[in-house]
């Protein structure tokens, strides 16, 4: 089945500095700096797919090219069937870029009246648009709120009017840039669970999502792409992510006792990047990072158990998602 | 096709209750304005004791310069808003914040500019209105008002201004700043358009500079209409605005999509 978003070797560059004199100081040349180079992926129709990468990553950049606010330099997009680059207007009733920027609202009218407005853009009116404010209202839990002026809202509260906006239109595609940041824990859960169950598992809505919060984008997606330099460097299901290859390793221990002489020789092994202790005797966890080094977990049995310290197992950890993140965005790996 | 059209319709309505209640939400700025009114009626008045009546003020007909004055002030107001509405409105959208997430809105480019005038014009016209009301408790003559000239003038003032102000609007979205045409346009209008003189007055050279100004035309047909004078009449200042409308107004949407075009290529959009 063919993808329902595909894009295609997307390259972006933006000039570094703008007006006249910058322009007559480097003789007519413009510098830019690369935001995307060579991008490609395919998104399928119901899937919730992520972008990660460090600040400058191009993130943002790739939303907006999807969101049609920023035109690419090179390469194709094609969404349900339409040219995105040359269809404006038809891209736009398809995706709805959710501007979680508290900045994207008019502080001095209501939350309602806002909802309006944009609602009223997205094509809606009358009975319908007052249906719809109401139900998307309650998708995220601001029923209550709609007529509190938009400067009296939290910023929690603005970044949930951000998603009811964005869901006015009721588009195919969703495309949310950090949809749960300063959002606190309890809304964040409920916000994570609409996004998955509410619009991509009863809807059936494509939704594209960039996050700097890793569990995010572990917890919510099918598959991730993890940008770096403007490239993609890593496109999996969370799971299936790979760290380099030669990423440390975790390992669970459970020994039955610890004292500080046991702390000392195992901190003394060459190898050992971290180790965190907890629990009591008879059955106390050690956590150890050790480099990918041949012998450093023999060589750290071998200082655990020393002075009759009973091992009673060894459990390799599966990477943690910021160990993979860190892998895949360090500079000595190769992109694609 | 009437679906269209009703969607084109509630958008300009709800752009059009965005900007009523903006302003309104900044009251005493908006009560300033009315006083203004006031207070510009009053002054013309007064000024208009100095000069003598004549037929220079009256298009062939004896009129005070009262009646002169008060109708080209009133009226130049359509013109400020049509400068003013689409460059401010988009400065704010800027400057808000808001004008990546209307761009992101199924709406047309050229819609979203020309509906920030809806509020502008409507609210031009209310003052307008206030103007005429204002000075008929001062004397002005509204009795020949040929309402059909008066109409199609009022028309074609707004469509052939329009154009100025979506270029002002298109220089904002492009350099993030206003454009000085826009001042000097509506600077050189006030003199030359024959605002609070008759563009007799000026030397041979300027009065073809006045005459290229599409507020010199407008005036002219819309005091003609206040001394009761047809379409017929008035064709030439007709045919004038009819064609800078006819030229311009494409040319300017042009202009705006070209300069968003260009922001989205720069990356440059959502910047102020």
């Amino acid at each position: 089945m063919a993808d329902f978003i595909e894009a295609d070797q997307l390259t972006k560059t933006f000039p570094t500095a703008a007006g006249i004199v910058p322009w007559v100081r480097n003789l007519g040349r413009v510098e830019r700096r690369t935001a995307l180079e060579g991008v490609s992926f395919g998104v399928r129709r119901g899937e919730l797919f992520g972008f990660l990468g460090t600040n400058g990553a191009g993130k943002s950049t790739i939303l907006r090219v999807l969101s049609g606010l920023i035109l690419p330099d090179g390469g194709s997009l094609r969404i349900g069937g339409i040219d995105a680059l040359t269809s404006p207007l038809a891209l736009r009733r398809m995706v709805n870029l959710c501007c979680t920027d508290e900045r994207s609202f008019y502080y001095r009218l209501s939350a309602r009246l806002n909802l309006e407005y944009f609602g009223a853009l997205a094509g809606l009116g009358g009975k319908q648009l007052r249906e719809r404010i109401a139900e998307v209202a309650r998708a995220v839990d601001l029923e209550g709120d709609l007529d509190l002026r938009f400067d009296a809202f939290s910023s929690g509260m603005k970044q949930r009017l951000g998603i009811a906006r964005a869901l006015l239109g009721d588009p195919e595609v969703l495309i949310f840039d950090e949809p749960t940041r300063a959002v606190d824990p309890a809304h964040t859960a409920s916000i994570r669970a609409f996004i998955r169950d509410e619009l991509v598992g009863r809807r059936g809505k494509t939704v594209l999502l960039a996050t700097n919060v890793l569990e995010e984008a572990w917890e919510l997606c099918d598959r991730i792409a993890v940008l770096r330099g403007g490239r993609i460097a890593a496109l999996a299901p969370p799971g299936e992510l790979d760290a380099r290859p030669d990423a440390p390793l975790r390992y669970e221990i459970t020994v039955d006792r610890s004292d500080d002489a046991l702390l000392g020789r195992t901190r003394a092994v060459s190898g050992l990047l971290e180790l965190r202790v907890s629990g009591a005797a008879p059955a106390v966890l050690l956590d150890v990072l050790l480099a990918r080094e041949p012998q450093a977990l023999t060589e750290l049995l071998r200082a655990v158990s020393a002075n009759g310290v009973c091992v009673s197992s060894v459990r390799p950890q599966e990477p943690r998602p910021a160990e993979i993140f860190a892998g895949l965005v360090s500079e000595r790996r190769d992109v694609r | 096709m009437f679906a269209d059209v009703a969607t084109a319709g509630r958008k300009v309505r709800a752009t059009f209750l965005r900007d009523a209640r903006l302003m309104m939400s900044y009251r005493l700025a908006f009560l300033l304005d009315w006083f203004a009114i006031v207070a510009s009626v009053t002054g013309l008045w007064f000024v208009s004791k100095l000069v003598p009546a004549s037929s220079v003020f009256g298009a062939g007909h004896v009129a005070t310069y009262f009646q002169y004055a008060v109708i080209n002030v009133a009226f130049v107001t359509l013109q400020s808003a049509a400068l003013q509405s689409f460059e401010n409105s988009i400065r704010n959208e800027q400057v808000y914040g808001t004008l990546e997430a209307v761009l992101a809105t199924p709406t047309s480019v050229s819609l979203i500019v020309l509906s920030a005038g809806a509020w502008a014009f409507t609210l031009a016209f209310i003052q307008v209105a206030l103007y005429l009301a204002m000075a008929s408790l001062f004397g002005l003559d509204l009795a020949h008002v040929n309402l059909a000239s008066l109409a199609v003038f009022l028309i074609l003032t707004i469509t052939a201004t329009v154009p100025v102000g979506v270029i002002g609007a298109a220089a904002i979205v492009r350099f993030k700043q206003a454009a000085p045409t826009q001042s000097i346009f509506g600077r050189a209008s006030s003199v030359l358009a024959g605002v609070l003189f008759p563009i007799t007055l000026l030397p041979l050279w300027l009065q073809g500079v006045s005459w290229m100004l599409p507020i010199t035309h407008a005036l002219n047909g819309i005091r003609g209409a206040f001394h009761g004078a047809s379409l017929g009449a008035l064709w030439t200042d007709l045919i004038w605005l009819a064609v800078a409308t006819i030229l311009l107004l494409p040319f300017s949407l042009f202009v705006f999509r070209a300069a968003v075009a260009r922001a989205k290529r720069d990356g440059t959009l959502g910047q102020y």
